[in-house]
């Protein structure tokens, strides 16, 4: 029943030799980094009670992190603030690794050919599903190992990294499932991301509310683990339980389709293009408004749950001093200074938003459909221009969204009205940053296009290491100096001058002004 | 204007393969040009640079009396392209997909689009993801094939539709021709080419190895012959251009260049002809002669 299992699950890990271990390592990182900093924050005695009373009396800190259990202990404050970090990166590996080997690779055609030889229609799912064991099993080595190197007890990480995988191991089998209701990639992707929010949203309520609510969310089973402090079993018992059963509703749902097709039936579309549809601008705004959208509404959301937490941020931080004398160091008030932070944050997102928007381009030139069209009399510069014009003006509206978020999240908690303009007005600060980034993206796609994703992508790690970790490894200030956002006013903190961003805006049109040169020089290339 | 298309020592490499080696190809204004050669001979390449897609490294190459990558945008509003292998975006239907193109390229004949989705029994509301790679075939057809345009550049453009399509597919070629517009139509189905072409460019490894009219051509190639005769034929080898003789039992059968065909009919009439069948050179002979050192190579050919 399972031939040719072994086979394709050989090949996934060759096709992810890469991949995997970057998530695991990306889990141990966090861990490692939490653990230090925690270790060393609360090795003053009284100092771990404090941050305990300051973090029960604080809904926010609740909401994004889990129920305060076992902050007695350092390694129960680590698993604590590290929690639905390291759950959502879990979570999302597992959901890439099996959607990557099952729906996306039918969709593209290959799981056919597979299935013509002698592989068993249930081989690729449990191949898949295989993998995505492998990679949480890797996690729980992973967290054991960089949970005791910092110093924390061994059982407790064990019990953390067990947690942990269990989660991945019920996001493995919940996207085993969605690969087979939709017929999809993207729509896999958006299926179990929806699964993921809401469990994130229902044991943030349940926690906050201390209610049965969160025992809905296989986000609140993991939590329930206690690592550190109670180290309970059950609930990863749980978690195997419930990913062996979608699993097996997986194998259920593969018995009962065609290859290719989903339990779901698409709908028809319409026979006559819109107006709107038939212009290059306009075909680039109908492959991109969905993804728009979505970001456009993440960073809005998450914004509102940043900007709400911002009236108790003073709360935390008098009980705080070590994250005092961090935000301190931004300047200006305290609550400023967490806005800085929030804002960055969410400039960063938008420019990845915007970076996905301009390599759109690229995927449309290595798919082969950008050929078509510019077989038509659509100059390169105007098609490409349509894809950027998303990228830049998408970008600038996300991040604005996010300073809408944010003010009226501040202004509704705080019950200051006036708040939401300031803070929409600081937040547009950042945009001639995220413009800049935007505009590597475009550069690069130009002049090396098989190069744009990557480079875009390290431009951006680097300004998120830059911006946010920095001052937590202790680097100096000048390693950063290629960042736009260390040349950015930190509105609403600082006092804004014109001139860093005439500069930077300055710097993001000649950027995309090379890369729309070199597109109309260059071969197509796939 | 009389030549569409003109192209001569075009050479364009790809790091170290050089996919067209000097390629030479003449298109004139009215004509369907069979566009013919292996996989990964350079057809798609060579229209990828008429289609300024692709910058050639060296050679010459004239499109409608303009500069295929200086003048692309111009150009492109009086020809049309269906590429090989036809991607859609998936989420947009086809009947969105045909308007898109056509009113990009500069406007669609409504009455030829409605009258194109029908003879090629194509549902238009249909999201592209769900086309099968003739549907999705077939909408760049149609796409193309409605446009109001002098020049059709045709990439292989039946290799995912049914026999029943592939005869739609020649009526509408046809009729295009019968209006005055050039085809360009690359192919590795003959029988397709020698249905449609008034001219045929053959090339391989990136250069054209043969060029003419059909008539040309088959000059240079091979009638088979099969006699029944009343006495057994002999002497039939040391005959000039024969070749390939097989006799038995009062039957024989060679092939015989064009050029000998009368002599070596005569020499057959010696012996009292029962039964004769001649079969004209195919375009799959062409090709064989032009592949034949391939197969050769590969220990399958004859070696001529």
């Amino acid at each position: 029943m399972l031939t040719g299992t072994g086979g394709l699950a050989r090949f996934a890990l060759r096709r992810d030799r890469v991949r995997l271990p970057v998530w695991v390592l990306a889990v141990a990182g966090l861990v490692t980094v939490q653990a230090n900093q925690s270790l060393e924050l609360y090795s003053e005695p009284g100092a771990l009670a404090s941050y305990e009373q300051a973090a029960r009396g604080n809904a926010a800190i609740i909401a994004t992190t889990g129920p305060p259990v076992g902050l007695d202990t350092i390694g129960g404050a680590v698993a604590f603030e590290l929690w639905s970090t390291v759950a959502v990166v879990v979570a999302l590996m597992s959901m890439f690794t099996v959607a990557r080997h099952t729906r996306v690779d039918e969709e593209a055609g290959r799981t056919e050919l597979l299935r013509s030889a002698r592989v068993d229609r249930h081989a690729p799912v449990t191949a898949a599903v295989l993998v995505a064991v492998l990679a949480n099993l890797a996690v729980l080595v992973a967290v054991i190992a960089a949970g005791s190197a910092a110093g924390l007890p061994v059982r407790g990480s064990l019990a953390f990294g067990a947690a942990l995988a269990g989660i991945g191991l019920v996001f493995t089998g919940a996207t085993a499932v969605a690969a087979q209701v939709v017929e999809h990639g993207r729509a896999v992707y958006g299926l179990v991301s929806a699964v993921l929010g809401v469990s994130f949203l229902l044991r943030a309520a349940g926690d906050i509310g201390e209610s049965w609510v969160y025992w809905l969310s296989p986000l609140g089973w993991g939590m329930a683990v206690h690592p550190y402090s109670d180290d309970r079993w059950w609930p990863v018992v749980l978690c195997l339980v419930v990913a062996v059963v979608l699993v097996g509703v997986a194998y259920v749902l593969v018995e009962r389709r065609d290859v290719g097709a989903g339990l779901v039936q698409p709908r028809l579309g319409r026979a006559r293009a819109p107006r709107a549809l038939m212009t290059p601008l306009g075909l680039a705004w109908r492959l991109q408004r969905g993804a728009f959208v979505a970001w456009a509404a993440g960073i809005a959301v998450s914004g509102l749950a940043f900007g709400a937490m911002a009236p108790a941020i003073e709360d935390l931080i008098v009980d705080n001093p070590e994250l005092q004398t961090y935000l301190d160091e931004i300047s200006g008030g305290l609550v400023d200074a967490y806005l800085v932070v929030v804002l960055v944050m969410l400039a960063l997102l938008a420019a990845a938003y915007g970076i996905t928007a301009v390599l759109r381009a690229r995927g449309e030139e290595a798919a082969g459909r950008a050929e078509p069209v510019l077989a038509t009399a659509t100059s390169r510069p105007r098609w490409m221009a349509s894809h950027l014009m998303i990228g830049l003006v998408g970008s600038a509206v996300v991040t604005a969204g996010g300073g809408v978020g944010t003010g009226l999240g501040w202004a509704l908690a705080a019950g200051e009205p006036d708040q939401l303009a300031r803070v929409l007005g600081s937040s547009l600060v950042y945009v001639p940053a995220v413009w800049l980034l935007v505009g590597v993206a475009a550069a690069v796609f130009g002049v090396a296009p098989r190069l744009a994703a990557p480079i875009a992508w390290v431009a951006l790690a680097y300004c998120v290491v830059m911006g946010l970790l920095a001052d937590q490894f202790g680097w100096p200030e000048s390693a950063g100096a290629l960042s736009p956002f260390q040349h950015t006013p930190q509105a609403p903190a600082e006092v804004v001058t014109g001139l860093p961003l005439v500069v930077l805006v300055a710097v993001a049109v000649a950027l995309v002004g090379a890369g729309l040169g070199a597109f109309r020089r260059r071969d197509l290339t796939t | 204007m009389t030549t569409a298309i003109s192209v001569t020592g075009l050479v364009k490499t790809f790091g170290p393969t050089r996919a067209l080696d000097g390629l030479d190809l003449d298109v004139t204004a009215g004509e369907v040009h069979g566009f013919l050669g292996p996989n990964g001979s350079g057809k798609s390449t060579t229209i990828r640079v008429l289609l300024g897609l692709l910058r050639a490294d060296s050679g010459r190459a004239v499109l409608l009396d303009g500069d295929p990558w200086h003048d692309a945008v111009e150009l492109h509003r009086r020809l049309a392209y269906v590429p090989g292998e036809v991607t859609l975006w998936p989420t947009i239907s086809g009947g969105e997909a045909i308007d898109l193109l056509g009113r990009l390229r500069g406007g669609l004949d409504e009455r030829r689009r409605a009258d194109l989705l029908e003879r090629f029994d194509l549902d238009p509301r249909k999201k592209a993801r769900t086309y099968s790679k003739g549907n999705r075939q077939k909408v760049a057809l149609v796409a193309a094939l409605a446009s109001d345009v002098e020049l059709l550049l045709l990439d292989e453009p039946t290799s995912g539709l049914d026999p029943l399509m592939e005869t739609v597919f020649q009526e509408c070629i046809r009729e295009v021709r019968a209006e005055g517009r050039t085809v360009l139509l690359s192919s590795h189905i003959l029988a397709e080419v020698e249905a449609l072409c008034d001219r045929v460019s053959i090339i391989r490894l990136g250069r054209t190895v043969q060029s003419g009219t059909l008539a040309e051509m088959r000059h240079l190639t091979r009638t088979s012959i099969t006699a029944e005769t009343e006495r057994p034929v002999t002497g039939t080898t040391e005959l000039p251009g024969v070749h390939d003789v097989v006799t038995e039992d009062g039957r024989v059968a060679f092939d015989v260049d064009t050029d000998h065909l009368d002599g070596a009919v005569r020499h057959l009439t010696g012996f009292g002809i029962r039964a004769l069948t001649s079969q004209p050179p195919t375009l799959e002979e062409l090709f064989l002669r032009h592949y034949g050192d391939e197969l050769a190579g590969a220990g399958a050919g004859d070696g001529r």
